[in-house]
């Protein structure tokens, strides 16, 4: 399934992992498909902050069955977009 | 024991089930309009912005709405100390973190860790208003209103010109509600000052261990006030409603009560 969010098309696992965090973090007023899978998911994008970010390495852990780790380097990598951390987590996923 | 306190009440807030704020609780407690108790929906505070409301639990908000109905500008709460009084603290947040260690991985929510914390409600509130000036957040079981009363007085009473007092609890959730059994979600909020500032009235402060504990008329207010420790404070708002000087008892670290002498502006 492809949806289009901001002229940007979605894959179903972004799709996805869009839903995981809007309900992770509790982002009522953001419907999940008009995240820009491009967009920054921190500071200026989304708005979200480190809590967050432990918050959604939790549910991406728990609904995935890999760990996202604290101290991994690559982590503002693996979190600067919704189609970063949706790679990091077809490339890693067990479940 | 005389305690040479007094207070004036300046602003009062309320919120409980069929209590929305403190013109609605007005003609209720002047026994003009019938109690009607109904469910009460999580509080929202228009002041707290979408991105930092989507954090609070039902807890945080009511407190924080309560806060909100007696400071009717943000820039009010930029210096003004706080007292939070709560006998039970976030019951529901507690019952979510036990529930998650009981799982293989216990994944424990870094959200609700924050949020466990007994100075939860008080932090937040600093965020909302920028507060700057030092929040206290207590808990005396079912004194916790009379514990906060005394600390906000004794911070006027050693110079604080005004002191926001915040007291509210919420029932706990299923498996630990039998051990705590409230009855319904309360919060009182009052915007305290020291004596001679304008406001609803004046409250002269003492310990006793002779009078009984003041009780409320209606039953149904009777049931608010004893089934949940924020709403031992409501005999103040009844008085300060009926406009008639009136001497209270709330109950304190037993035996002591706490002695209220109240007199409507």
């Amino acid at each position: 399934m492809i949806r289009i969010a901001e002229g940007r098309a979605l894959t179903e696992l972004e799709s996805e992992v869009a839903s995981l965090i809007v309900e992770a973090v509790n982002l009522e007023d953001v419907p999940a498909d008009t995240i820009d899978p491009e967009a920054p998911l921190f500071r200026e994008g989304l708005g979200l902050d480190s809590i967050d970010a432990l918050e959604i390495a939790l549910a991406v852990s728990t609904t995935y069955g890999f760990e996202l780790r604290s101290d991994d380097a690559n982590n503002h990598k693996i979190f600067a977009s919704l189609r970063s951390l949706s790679a990091h987590i077809a490339a890693h996923r067990v479940k | 024991m005389s305690l040479g306190l007094q207070l004036s009440v300046r602003r009062c807030g309320l919120i409980a089930p069929g209590l929305a704020d403190w013109p609605a609780a007005v003609p209720v407690l002047l026994g003009r309009a019938p109690y009607q108790p109904a469910e009460l929906a999580k509080p929202v505070s228009e002041r707290v912005p979408p991105r930092e409301r989507r954090r609070h639990t039902f807890t945080i908000a009511l407190a924080l709405a309560a806060a909100h109905q007696v400071l009717a500008d943000p820039a009010e709460g930029a210096e003004l100390p706080a007292v939070f009084a709560c006998s039970g603290g976030d019951t529901d947040v507690i019952d979510r973190i036990c529930q998650a260690l009981t799982l293989p991985e216990r994944p424990v929510s870094p959200q609700q860790f924050l949020n466990s914390v007994h100075n939860a409600p008080a932090g937040y509130w600093s965020i909302a208003d920028q507060n700057q000036a030092t929040t206290q957040s207590l808990s005396a079981y079912d004194a916790s209103f009379a514990a906060g009363l005394l600390e906000a007085g004794a911070q006027i009473a050693a110079g604080a010109p005004e002191v926001l007092l915040v007291a509210y609890d919420v029932p706990a959730p299923a498996p630990i509600w039998p051990f705590r059994p409230l009855h319904a979600p309360c919060a009182v909020a009052l915007l305290l000052g020291a004596a001679g500032l304008p406001g609803l009235g004046e409250l002269r402060v003492a310990l006793t261990r002779d009078l009984p504990e003041t009780r409320l008329t209606d039953p149904e207010l009777e049931r608010l006030r004893a089934g949940n420790p924020a709403a031992r404070g409501l005999p103040i708002l009844a008085a300060l409603a009926q406009g008639r000087p009136a001497v209270l008892a709330l109950p304190y670290l037993a035996p002591a009560m706490l002695r209220l002498e109240v007199a409507p502006a």
